[in-house]
């Protein structure tokens, strides 16, 4: 087990730069996500830390250690693929035994390494040794997957064979877990469930853990610290809801979650009771936030915004209230979400629903209501 | 990725060392001595300052004397053009001979288009050193085609297969097959919508063939026609059997010039000229083809209208059979001298034996085991070379390997015996004559066949798997030993089967290079031949095809089950 701090590592293809100056301090035992959208770098800080790609300046240091000479067979980051990588001509058994029978070999002298070999490339050509048998069988035992130890892993449902390449990476009790997009070829349903059996077992090992995504749900939902990179740029490094709560780019109010992110123009600031008077397009907001800037942006979750009947009376001294027409309402379970037009700008609005509330249909003017302190400033 | 020493590392150097040692040294080797007209020791070079400084000197002494002589050189130049001229002979006719062929398998539904493909593939499986003395079973003195001519009324022999004639008869009968298939891919992809639009405006079938369709395949004939240039060319088999004393062809040329009389500067300047013309026309045909894959020039296969009039498919039928009736008489021919008591100038021999068979059991099961050891010994190699050769160009990218290793394509079997024999004849690396040269010799020429076999494999292995291992611990050695090698391996047992067939057909460099106690098959037959043993032969041949079809057998089986 161990911690993974990575120092000014930049990494350049060609004239193209990959990753610019990036720098992280993962605890150990920790789950860390690495979240952005697709081709912003995450896959090469990945592949830089398990050895693949050697960085073109920066350190990476596993346990305290750096890795830079260390070739990539020899790091011990357990690596669960996108594709899963599993070798095809091998039985799920054999898959997860493959980094101990090689950890073996390593340890062996040459007579008995070609005794080794011989029993990676034919089964009758030797025993797996009874210590490796077992730990393969706890392993997979851990995973629900025993009874099909000795199936072709082509023969295996999506997520069987996620729980397969888990295995293999786990068995070798490796220093750091780097996981890349593991449940992008699985469906809605299976991600979900796969999400609890992944981070329970993280939870369970208390195995240092990366986990890279481009969906912020799954990053907010299994992650104790989220990094979002934008071009490959580390943007913000937070816990779920520190990122939520004060994202510092709209770039990252925006990927984290959904956002109105409104042009503001700061027209007052008062001392008295610390807030902050904005212009909008064509309304007036107050914030419980201050910025320093002129021209700014406001960021106002959607589900921060309350929706009311047009005739509701709202206290004007403690709320912002804006008054919006449904463009469109969408059904979506236990919310809905609507659409509305306030001024010449469109907002999103997310409310709770329970059976019994009405939906305000399309056309229809209502009241919205803003706690100051839910208007965000960057 | 950073260059890191490891075990591929040392791989790496080993092949490029393989090849630099046996075929690019043998090569410059050859290169060299033709101008300086005696022997040059390179690698006795490296090792020895005093060979070096002799080396040196002749080097020193280099002059173009040696090529001023070839145009001096009656002989030569003589040789050289009658190679050019059969060459082209034979190019002409089997584009003539194929065209109706191949348009009847590609466009039409004639009968028996399944039988008459099948038949095409015979003239592949037969070393054509075999082919060319069935023919002197056939058109010789003795021959039961020359009893059927005189008893129709003719005079002497119908052909002499002692010539010119008959060394083309056998090559354009026994290399037509290399022009048909890219011949029939060419007439299916002519673009169907212009015949039909020509049909349209009222033109006629065969004006249709002759204005639209025959022009649209003219790139694919033309570069078939390249290719049976350099078959011809380079062919040893069928002229050393066959050519009469008076025709001079580069490829017997130069096997006299290093067996007979070794002059090696005479050979050399043969090889030299061979592999240029040789090389020439392989790139010609290269640029031809590049970046024309037949298969798959429109996504989406053409529906394509086959030619169903009943007058057009039988005569092409009729016409296919001809053509593949040659080579099919000419093996059974083969095969019932094989079994004859006597076989006289008649139609049928005059009595039947397994005697013949019985001798070769006994007298020489030696040169069967040779062969397939010999085989098995180029099999192995070529099977670890072409695995690591195709890993480093696939994944590596590798393009001086691949380049390297396609070499041998363009380089006729003679010349590299030549070269080889030049270049490895004295210390420190002595090892002409020894079954170890013999070997190396195969597997370099055919590792082109078991490479572009084992690419095709590697290239459907994902980069991922790779890392996976090395990720679990592997070294990248113990990742290509223990998951790339067990997935290549479909892939490695269909050009294991190429590499030991075309092993056992090998022709020039047994010939060239075997050593009495490590005769072949191959060279075994060709000695019969020329002792006039021709019931030996004849049933070591029929040996020799039997083996060679049960293993195109087996490689079929493979291919199909691999498909499944
Ligand atoms: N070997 C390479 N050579 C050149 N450019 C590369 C190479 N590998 C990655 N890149 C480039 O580096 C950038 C980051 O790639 P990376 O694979 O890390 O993205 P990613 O964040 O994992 O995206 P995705 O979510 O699509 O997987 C991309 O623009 C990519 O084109
Ligand atoms: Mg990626």
């Amino acid at each position: 087990m161990g911690s993974v701090i990575i120092e000014n590592m930049t990494k350049q293809f060609g004239d193209f730069t990959a990753l610019h100056d990036i720098n992280l301090e993962i605890q150990e035992g920790e789950f860390f996500a690495l979240l952005g959208p697709s081709g912003c770098g995450k896959t090469t800080t990945m592949r830089c830390i398990a050895g693949f790609e050697h960085p073109t300046s920066g350190k990476i240091k596993i346990g305290e250690k750096e890795v830079e000479k260390i070739p990539a067979n020899r790091r011990n980051c357990g690596m669960v693929f996108q594709s899963y990588a599993l070798f095809p001509h091998m039985n799920v058994f054999d898959n997860v035994a493959y980094s101990l029978n090689i950890k073996q070999l390593n340890a062996s002298n040459p007579v008995k390494q070609l005794g080794i070999y011989a029993r990676l490339l034919s089964k009758r050509l030797g025993r797996t040794p009874k210590d490796i048998q077992e730990k393969v069988m706890k392993i997979l035992k851990y995973v629900e997957l025993e009874q099909h130890a000795m199936r072709l892993t082509s023969e295996l449902s999506g997520g069987q064979q996620q729980r397969v390449a888990l295995a293999r990476a786990l068995v070798m009790e490796p220093a750091v877990l780097l996981m890349d997009e593991p449940l992008s070829n699985l469906d809605q349903k299976l991600r979900h469930s796969m999400r609890n059996t992944i981070r329970t077992i993280q939870q369970d090992l208390g195995i240092t853990t990366i986990f890279v995504t481009h969906d912020q749900e799954e990053a907010m939902s299994m992650a104790d610290r989220v990094a979002v990179m934008d071009k490959g740029k580390i943007v913000q490094i937070g816990t779920p809801t520190e990122l939520y709560s004060n994202p510092l780019t709209p770039f990252i109010a925006d990927f984290v979650g959904t956002s109105n992110i409104l042009d503001i123009e700061v027209v007052d600031r008062k001392e008295s009771n610390g807030t902050t008077t904005l212009k909008g397009d064509s309304f007036l907001l107050q914030s419980a936030n201050t910025i320093e800037k002129k021209q700014a942006k406001a960021i106002i979750r959607p589900e921060h915004i309350q929706v009311l009947p047009y005739d509701t009376e709202v206290n004007k001294e403690e709320v912002n209230v804006l008054e919006g027409i449904v463009l469109m309402s969408t059904y979506l379970g236990p919310t809905v979400r609507y659409d509305m037009r306030v001024g010449n700008q469109e907002i999103i609005v997310d409310t709770t629903y329970s059976s019994g509330t009405s939906i305000f249909e399309e056309g229809r003017k209502v009241k919205l209501s803003i706690e100051y302190g839910r208007v965000l400033l960057i | 990725m950073k260059a890191r020493f490891n075990g591929l590392s040392a791989v790496k150097i080993f092949i490029y060392a393989f090849f630099g040692i046996f075929l690019i040294i043998p090569l410059v080797s050859v290169f060299l001595i033709s101008f300086t007209n005696e022997p040059v020791n390179i690698i006795g070079s490296f090792t020895d300052p005093a060979i070096f400084s002799t080396t040196i000197d002749k080097l020193k002494a280099i002059n173009l004397e040696n090529y001023r002589k070839i145009f001096s050189n009656a002989g030569y130049l003589v040789s050289l053009k009658n190679s050019l001229s059969l060459a082209l002979v034979v190019m002409v006719l089997v584009i003539l001979m194929c065209i109706p062929l191949a348009y009847g398998i590609a466009r039409t539904n004639m009968p028996f288009k399944k039988t008459i493909s099948a038949l095409c593939t015979i003239p592949l499986i037969i070393p054509t050193f075999i082919s060319a003395y069935a023919f002197i079973i056939m058109f010789g003195r003795a021959g039961w085609v020359t009893y059927f001519y005189e008893l129709l009324g003719g005079e002497g022999m119908l052909i002499d297969p002692y010539s010119k004639t008959g060394i083309i008869l056998v090559q354009v009968f026994f290399f037509f097959p290399y022009a048909l298939w890219p011949l029939v891919a060419a007439f299916k992809i002519s673009d169907v919508t212009l015949e039909e639009a020509s049909l349209n405006l009222g033109a006629k079938n065969w004006f249709t063939f002759i204005f639209v369709t025959f022009p649209l395949a003219i790139p694919g004939i033309i570069s078939s026609a390249l290719l049976i240039f350099t078959v011809s060319f380079s062919d040893f088999g069928t002229p050393i059997v066959l050519a009469p004393k008076d025709l001079n062809l580069m490829v017997v040329e130069a096997y006299r010039e290093i067996s007979g009389f070794f002059n090696w500067g005479g050979a050399a300047i043969l090889t030299v000229i061979m592999i240029i013309v040789a090389a020439l026309f392989f790139w010609l045909q290269h640029i031809l083809t590049k970046g024309k894959n037949y298969g798959s020039v429109s996504g989406k296969p053409k529906q394509q209208k086959m030619v169903t009039n009943k007058v057009v498919t039988r005569s092409l039928s009729v016409y296919s059979f001809i053509i593949v009736l040659v080579p099919l008489l000419a093996m059974l021919s083969v095969l019932l001298q094989s079994v004859a008591t006597t076989w006289g100038k008649d139609l049928l021999p005059s009595g039947y034996t397994l005697k013949h068979y019985q001798t070769i059991f006994s007298t020489s099961l030696g040169n069967i085991q040779n062969s397939i050891v010999l085989a098995i010994g180029a099999l192995v190699l070529s099977v670890v070379i072409a695995t690591f050769v195709s890993y480093f160009v696939v994944r590596q990218n590798s393009a001086k390997m691949d380049f390297m290793t396609s070499i041998p394509l363009v380089v006729p079997g003679i010349a590299f015996g030549i070269a080889l024999i030049q270049t490895f004849n004295v210390a420190p690396l002595q090892l002409t004559g020894t079954a170890i040269l013999l070997i190396i010799a195969y597997t370099i020429r055919r590792l082109p066949y078991m490479v572009r076999s084992t690419m095709g494999a590697m290239r459907a292995i994902k980069q991922d798997i790779e890392e996976a291992a090395i990720n679990l611990g592997a070294t990248p050695l113990t990742a290509a030993i223990t998951v790339i090698g067990p997935l290549l391996l479909p892939g490695i047992a269909a050009g294991s089967v190429l590499v030991f067939i075309t092993v056992l057909k090998e022709t020039s460099i047994s010939i060239l290079l075997a050593p009495p106690e490590w005769a072949p098959m191959s060279l075994a037959i060709f000695q019969n031949i020329l002792r006039a043993e021709y019931y030996s032969a004849a049933a070591m041949s029929v040996i020799l095809v039997a083996l060679v079809l049960v293993l195109q057998g087996l490689a079929n089986y493979i291919g199909k089950k691999q498909r499944l």
